[in-house]
């Protein structure tokens, strides 16, 4: 979607495990859900 | 067909609910950690988060680091897309320095009242905030160096309009840095159409 929007060199870093021990820890498992750095670039 | 399973209005006061209980109420409980936790979970420098009051930190509720690939530069200036009570915004503002700006940006009246009382209180005055939507955000375009969010995307009904949003307020060169969710199995179709699953 960032690429459709028009950004450029994007970059995804490694996933974190954002709801782990929390009480939405068992919904984020069942779909694979964690949390994501992303860095893009407009175009110059 | 359009890709806005939900309705963007109604999405909107649910979230702007949860966001007010965490605004009000940091210490109960979520389907998601809060506060120094969360943020020593997700790997922020720890220097940078003892800095900052309580006030600035416990209503945090974000989801993952959008400094993590890439910390800001000085004298930069930054938009924080759903800034919340502020945390990101501050980290933000100690990144880019004095000579740089911030602008928050959120559309819960409890987080702004939080986040502007944090500002005047440390007496930063290069971190403004202001109300209003991801969608339609209130800043010139072109004016960003950087936009910032963190786990805000995910709760907006039409993600294209957020990223047009965001793409237009920065300038040619400018850079998304951002954190959210993501998951790994479809989300059955139903699911992604019950408005209650969105926010719980």
């Amino acid at each position: 979607m960032l690429e459709d929007s028009g950004f450029v060199d994007v970059v995804i870093g490694p996933p974190v495990d954002t709801f782990g021990g929390s009480q939405g820890e068992e919904k984020a498992r069942s779909y694979e859900v964690f949390g994501y750095a992303f860095l893009a670039r407009k175009p110059a | 067909m359009t890709d806005v399973l939900v309705d963007a209005d109604a999405l909107r006061e649910q979230v702007k609910e949860k966001y007010r209980e965490v605004a009000l109420d940091p210490d109960a409980t979520f389907h998601f950690h809060t506060g120094r936790t969360q943020a020593a979970r997700l790997g922020y420098e720890p220097a940078a988060v003892d800095a900052l009051p309580d006030r600035a930190v416990e209503s945090f509720a974000g989801v993952g680091n959008p400094f993590s690939l890439r910390r800001l530069d000085t004298a930069e200036r930054v938009v924080d897309v759903g800034s919340g009570a502020g945390f990101d915004s501050f980290i933000a503002a100690g990144q880019v320095g004095s000579a740089g700006s911030v602008v928050g940006v959120d559309m819960t009246d409890e987080m702004l009242e939080k986040s502007r009382h944090t500002a005047a209180s440390l007496g930063v005055t290069h971190v403004e905030f202001r109300d209003g939507l991801a969608e339609s955000l209130p800043v010139e375009d072109g004016w960003a160096d950087a936009v910032i969010s963190n786990g805000v995307i995910n709760l907006c009904a039409d993600k294209k309009a957020v990223f047009a949003e965001i793409f237009r307020v920065l300038r040619p060169g400018g850079r998304l840095q951002i954190a959210d969710i993501a998951n790994g199995r479809p989300v059955p179709p139903e699911a992604l159409r019950d408005i209650d699953l969105w926010t719980g």
